[in-house]
């Protein structure tokens, strides 16, 4: 009899002591029961984060600046002339000289425009100006071809033509919207809420030559090559970044630069047809 | 009194005192034995484990609230709280003596109240004295008369004293509850001050376990009888009972005395968590959380933050169901309360004990580790220590009847309710498995009773006209590796497998012999089918140009349900490789891979073939593109450049005499005797014996469940009938020697058979012949399931459908989707199915992957039919299902809608499908509406200001032939409005105007009304043009249309609803109102049967007799 009650108390104790004591379980056992879920951990880059409502990177004294210049090796394409007639109206606005596409601008000497040049890694809240960036559609052609606004920055889209384009904006990220403007001068005002740095296509359904391209970018240190190759981008805090150069046609480059207080440097981007 | 002899006894009181003692002892001991084993059950601890975590998430809680950043804030609390405290005592001080005022007040209150009560008691005496003595003319009268006015104006001051001692009264009352209301107030700040610590630390309190806690006392021995912490949860589902042969109990769901938190949200593991956060950020960003909920959502979302962030992950059993929106959770549809756990998980509801409760290892790894144990416990139950170790104490038991399903199999639970569905909604898994069960035809050879897989057609073409389509040569060649000409193909392999030929398994003398066996039975199937092939002449192609051809089956819609390409580039490693079935989306793995198709049909058939399919058998699955016979001659020419040489470049050997001889004796000799069936083959040709052969083997392999084969209809189907196989015992199947054992697949990989249904289902799935490794069976009694060389996911697919077919049944009322609405629309999903649909088209949300994989242009793809009930009237649907032709809406496209011969039976469950799914009415009157003329002036004037025009047509048109719009680009624009009065719902129109983004996602028509951000409502561009110079004709001319009232017309034009209403009535005062109906429910063309005999063609192996042309015509027979 006592042995059994001292038996009972034992199995108690080791019992209530083993409760006591936290998990042991080894690392490599923890896992297991996830052997096969594939779900990832949800990575929140600063890229995602909306630039508003931060201290505003004021334009430091050691701001550098990036200039470059984008060029075309090769035999530049030529651009064919752009088929209006479908639409009178369009056909009407390019009397003397039929508008031209322009997949691929290069100069006469082998200057690359509508290069969409950014940085691709720089951390930090920017806030977005509140001054919108302007879509124009003119005589049924979008100005400019290649653009980019910022998180939160408005976008307004203007039709300045007597006849109807929708804007048919094809984002990955952001949700895509298509809008139509039956009324000349009428001004859609968008907001474009992720960003989105590689430039989705925005097209007219009505007509199928329209397109334009347009970023969204979490930071003001982008541009787009002028028609004489060149790009700057300035205010550029000091340190190593990426650089990206995006053409519609020929696909993007990246470059790693790194630029020192009040430095400018200068950069060179060489597409190939 | 004489003494009393003593009563003899025959057993010693002594002895017996001694028994007694003993056995008290022995009965005592047991009672503790008892309650030491009450004490120490095994499910306990998994309470105090969940209590321990609990206590150390609370005190950290606690700790984050003390943590250093909180420091400050804490002491602003605390002098908040001290300041707090302050002013409480001097607000009770305020509230004491303004109390005291009060009473004091009260009192000159109640005295002047009484004293203007007498006295007006008294004037009111006084008047009437007054009144007698002056109406009787009394001498004293003038004193009353005098006596009365005084009194009055006594009163009158009485009064006034009265009136100001109640406005102090009431004065002094507010004041003092003014203090009140102060005093109320800091003691509520006080208790919010406190509120969280406080509430942490009553929940605290309910897990303490420390020693000479409440809780720890109460679980003592013995103790924990009376009032118990830790006690089994349960749930009694009365209606969701178990059959237990004869007799129905109730469901008692235990699970939740260990799975503590299932329920509880914030116990995820830290995948589940990253999972969860993930997605309800996204739901966030993408606005679909209501205002009102969005702050919870964030908390959620910290909190899932935290358990990503935190040092341990937590380890089941304690975690949270992942999917609480769906299952368990009070607000899913599946709340805990009424479906309980092992409705779908399956498992024995009422065990307590892990072994017992039916839990299922998913691999060899957990079984091991839930099955080991340390030295203390073996053979017992397992100690705290085990439980830490996570050896939870796992044993086979072939005697549990309700197995868990394991981890990648869990929704076949879904099955028991949603039978009677086509889908089920958030049950991507299952559903997709189903999809692969019906297009493996896996129902074809094994019967199914169960809706979802009956009424479907047999899987494999018809061969009634083998002979017209291909070669022996091919059919030999194709029966024995179909593999080897397509890497993607369907067709299974039946011969050559691993328990006859492979080298690891069977001895050498055995395999030469199998494989003479082998090629015997093959030579005998292709000469059977062969012999009794039909020979109809096919009307040979005229020139065609191969170039077209291509760019034909690129662009009609072929690539919607077939594939023409083996080679795909792995998206790992970049290479280019075989292609497999899993790299395109399942429906376009329905019709065969076009490859090599050029060498295994001949022109004439090929041609004959896409012109019409059901020419070649009446129940052929691929629909009529309406391919003229100029296109037609295209594509086959293009087809026949789809060549695989090598592939006839493998040599055929004959067949063996001995082994064709010995295999056709023994089945003669089930109904002969050895002397009778050796003369029968000797009275026999080789050609016939082969024939012989070929009808046995066919019935052996069961050729012909999944194709038509003549003189095999009405035979059951070859397989196991698998309506029930979830429930089968464990000890019913046939391991062979692969109980907890390795096999190497002959894709390389290595699978590890365990002692599980599941895992015997899906290494099964995995190579159907692995049972027979090692044993020694004769030729006949080899398994014969063939192999349809499924990747791990496809066998995990079906495995899970297999052990999902269970024989428990569901009340009536609990299984999803019987009223007969729904009923309707399964059946039309059915079809939907059946037909491929969703190769092409978007239905119910899913669909048209197939070919969007081979248009770029969105625009360019067949229609998205999500909104069709609500879109297309009935009577234009049902016509066009019969026959796409009597309406082209969008002439420009290139795909063309298939001619699928439907019955009227047919085109009416999928009319009443879309019509229903779209909660659309069945019928409508709305096509012979007339709407309004002014209505329509408006409209038509709102058409031109929207220009609409601009992409719509206008001008009546031929619906069937309509021109197609002659623009520079290549692009066309939008459906001609004429059609639409015909084809579309009158409301819809209208509605579709407003928001055609909100319906088809991507849709080139342009969203003309945004919704303000704001509000949400429709905003109109017209609201302020209609005032600009531009619109001044507009305006003129709208003005008279709105009797000159040009208010009502500017709020018109601001009005989106009313604009839209305008313009449907326009759209539908231009439509056509005559439409060709569909031709009536075509009869194929059957080709006549000429008697002349062509010889066919036959391979030197296969020398053969001419062989009689069997029975004319078509033999396809109506099949469903
Ligand atoms: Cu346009």
């Amino acid at each position: 009899m006592k042995k059994f009650v001292s038996l009972l108390f034992a199995t108690t104790l080791v019992f209530s002591i083993a409760c006591g004591k936290g998990k042991e379980a080894s690392k490599e056992d923890q896992g297991e029961d996830d052997e096969t879920q594939t779900a990832t951990v949800a990575t929140n880059t600063a890229s995602t984060a909306p630039a508003a409502a931060a201290p505003a990177a004021a334009v430091s004294a050691d701001a550098a600046t990036l200039t470059g210049m984008v060029k075309f090796e090769g035999a530049a394409p030529k651009m064919a002339s752009i088929q209006m007639s479908a639409d009178p109206y369009c056909q009407s606005q390019h009397g003397s000289a039929p508008a031209m596409e322009e997949d691929a601008v290069v100069g006469s000497a082998g200057e690359l425009a509508n290069v969409f040049v950014y940085i691709k890694d720089i951390k930090g809240n920017f806030p977005a100006p509140t001054t919108p960036v302007t879509i124009e559609q003119k005589g049924c052609q979008y100005h400019p071809h290649v653009n980019a606004v910022m998180v939160g920055q408005p976008l307004d889209i203007k039709n300045d033509d007597n006849t109807l384009h929708n804007i048919h904006a094809l984002p990955a990220v952001n949700s895509q919207f298509n809008e139509g403007q039956p009324v000349q001068g009428m001004v859609s005002t968008k907001k474009l809420d992720k960003a989105e740095m590689t430039p989705f296509k925005i097209k007219c359904d009505v007509h199928g030559w329209m397109k334009s391209y347009m970023a969204v970018m979490p930071h003001p240190f982008y541009a787009v090559s002028q028609t004489n190759g060149t790009f700057t981008i300035p205010n550029l805090p000091p340190g190593s970044y990426t650089v990206v150069a995006w053409h519609e046609k020929y696909g993007q480059q990246e470059q790693k630069v790194t630029v020192g207080a009040k430095e400018s440097k200068a950069l060179s981007f060489t597409f190939k047809g | 009194m004489k003494p009393q002899e003593p009563i003899p006894h025959n057993y010693s009181i002594r002895r017996l005192n001694m028994i007694f003692a003993l056995s008290s002892l022995v009965l005592l001991a047991v009672t503790g034995l008892m309650v030491g084993y009450d004490y120490i059950r095994g499910w306990k601890w998994f309470q105090l484990e969940f209590m321990r975590m609990q206590q150390e998430r609370i005190s950290q809680e606690i700790g984050v609230a003390q943590a250093e950043e909180n420091k400050q804030q804490l002491a602003d609390l605390d002098a908040q709280d001290r300041k707090n405290e302050i002013e409480l005592a001097r607000h009770r001080d305020q509230y004491l003596s303004a109390q005291k005022e009060l009473d004091a007040i009260e009192g000159d209150h109640y005295r002047a109240d009484q004293d203007y009560r007498f006295v007006k008691a008294n004037l009111d005496a006084q008047r009437y004295i007054t009144e007698a003595a002056v109406v009787q003319h009394l001498p004293d009268a003038p004193q009353q008369q005098a006596e009365f006015e005084r009194q009055t104006k006594h009163l009158a001051d009485l009064q006034l004293t009265l009136q100001e001692s109640t406005r102090k009264r009431d004065a002094a009352k507010a004041n003092v509850d003014q203090w009140l209301k102060k005093i109320k107030d800091a003691e509520d700040k006080k208790k919010e001050l406190t509120a969280s610590v406080d509430l942490l630390n009553k929940q605290l309190g309910t897990v303490d376990m420390k020693p000479f806690s409440t809780n720890w006392i109460l679980s003592q021995p013995l103790l924990d009888f009376v009032n118990p912490v830790i006690k089994i949860d349960q749930v009694v589902l009365n209606d969701l009972s178990i059959d237990m042969n004869y007799m129905s109990v109730p469901r008692v769901d235990r699970c939740q005395t260990c799975h503590r938190a299932i329920d509880t949200p914030g116990w995820e593991s830290k995948t589940e968590a990253a999972r969860l956060s993930k997605e309800l950020q996204q739901k966030l960003d993408a606005y679909q959380i209501p205002q009102e909920k969005r702050k919870e959502t964030e908390e959620r979302i910290a909190q899932l933050k935290r358990i990503q962030d935190a040092p341990n992950d937590i380890l089941n059993p304690w975690r949270t169901h992942p999917k609480l929106d769906l299952y368990v959770g009070s607000a899913s549809v599946h709340p805990l309360l009424e479906y309980g756990c092992t409705v779908c998980h399956r498992g024995q509801d009422r065990a307590t004990e892990f072994g017992r409760a039916g839990h299922t290892p998913a691999s060899p790894r957990m079984e091991h580790r839930w099955a080991e144990r340390t030295a203390l416990s073996a053979g017992f139950f397992p100690l705290p220590r085990d439980f830490e170790q996570r050896h939870w104490g796992y044993e086979e038991n072939e005697f549990i009847e309700t197995p868990m399903y394991p981890r990648h199999y869990y929704e076949a639970g879904c099955i028991k309710c949603h039978s009677g569905q086509m889908g089920v909604d958030r049950g991507d898994d299952i559903t997709k498995a189903e999809q692969t069960i019906e297009i493996y035809g896996c129902y074809a050879c094994h019967k199914i009773a169960n809706w979802r897989f009956t009424d479907l057609r047999k899987p494999g073409p018809d061969l009634g006209g083998i002979a017209e389509k291909t070669t022996p040569e091919w059919a030999f060649r194709w029966i024995s590796e179909p593999h080897n000409f397509r890497a993607t193909t369907r067709m299974p392999s039946f011969f050559y497998q691993r328990n006859m030929i492979d080298p690891n398994v069977v001895p050498p003398q055995e395999r030469a012999h199998n494989v003479k066996l082998q090629d015997a039975e093959i030579h005998a199937i292709v000469s059977f089918l062969f012999d009794k092939s039909t020979h109809r002449p096919w009307s040979p192609p005229g020139a065609g140009d191969a170039a077209r051809g291509k760019q034909l089956v690129g662009s009609v819609g072929c690539m919607g349900c077939h594939i023409d390409t083996e080679q795909v580039k792995d998206e790992k490693t970049g290479q280019i490789r075989l292609a497999k079935r899993e790299d395109f989306p399942l429906e376009r793995n329905y019709g065969f891979n076009l490859t090599g198709v050029g060498t295994k049909a001949n022109p004439a058939w090929i041609y004959n073939w896409v012109k019409n399919p059901k020419a070649y058998y009446a129940d052929a699955p691929m629909p009529s593109l309406r391919l003229t016979d100029q296109e037609a001659a295209d594509v086959t020419a293009y087809l026949v450049t789809m060549q695989k040489p090598a592939f006839m470049n493998t040599p055929i050997r004959p067949p063996d005499a001995q082994a064709v001889h010995d295999l056709a004796k023994g089945y003669l000799i089930n109904t002969l005797s050895d002397v009778e069936a050796e003369a029968k083959l000797r009275s026999m040709t080789q050609h016939d014996q082969l024939v012989y052969l070929g009808q046995r083997s066919i019935e052996k392999y069961g050729c012909y469940s999944c194709h038509n084969i003549k003189g095999f209809e009405g035979l059951k189907p070859i397989g196991t009938e698998l309506t029930v196989e979830g429930s089968k015992a464990l000890h019913l199947f046939d391991f062979g020697f692969m109980n907890d054992e390795q096999w190497k697949n002959e894709d390389g990989t290595t699978e590890h058979v365990i002692h599980t249904v599941p895992s015997w289902v899906y290494n099964k799935l995995r190579n159907p012949r692995i049972y027979d490794d090692r044993r020694t069976k004769v030729y006949n009694d080899k398994l014969k399931m063939p192999n349809f060389h499924l990747s791990p996911e496809e066998a995990r697919r079906i495995a899970m459908v297999v052990v999902g077919l269970t024989k428990e049944k569901v009340a009536e009322n609990r299984m999803a989707g019987r009223d007969a609405r729904t009923r309707l629309i399964e059946e039309g999903r059915k079809r939907v199915s059946q037909h491929n649909c969703r190769a092409c088209h978007v239905v119910d949300g899913r669909g048209r992957d197939s070919i969007a994989s081979t248009i770029a242009d969105a625009n360019f793809l067949p229609p998205d039919l999500s909104p069709e009930g609500a879109r297309a009237q009935s009577p234009f649907l049902f016509n066009f299902l019969k026959d796409p032709t009597v309406m082209k809406i969008r002439p420009w496209v290139s795909v063309r809608m298939p001619t699928f011969h439907f019955s009227d039976e047919e085109a009416n469950t999928l009319v009443t499908f879309f019509a229903e799914a779209g909660k659309g009415q069945q019928f409508e009157t709305s096509r012979g509406m007339n709407p309004p003329a002014q209505n329509v002036a408006i409209g038509k004037q709102v058409f031109t200001m929207m220009r609409c025009t601009q992409c719509h047509g206008t001008t009546p048109v031929n619906p069937e032939n309509p021109p197609v719009p002659n623009t520079a680009d290549s692009t066309s624009l939008a459906p001609n409005l004429t059609l639409a009065r015909m084809r579309l719902r009158h409301e819809w129109i209208s509605d579709w105007i407003r928001r055609p983004n909100e319906m088809i996602n991507g849709t080139r028509m342009p969203t003309n009304f945004p919704r303000d951000a704001a509000t949400g409502g429709f905003q109109s561009p017209l609201a302020m043009a209609i005032d600009t110079p531009p619109f001044a004709q507009y305006k003129a001319t709208l003005l008279p249309l709105f009797n000159g009232d040009e208010k009502e017309l500017k709020r018109t034009m601001g009005d989106a609803v009313a604009l839209t209403d305008y313009l449907r009535d326009y759209i539908w005062s231009i439509g056509i109102t005559q439409m060709r109906t569909a031709a009536p429910g075509e009869t194929v063309p059957a080709i006549a049967m000429p008697q002349p005999s062509l010889p066919p063609p036959t391979a030197p192996a296969l020398k053969s007799t001419r062989n009689q042309r069997g029975a004319a015509g078509n033999s396809g027979g109506p099949g469903r």
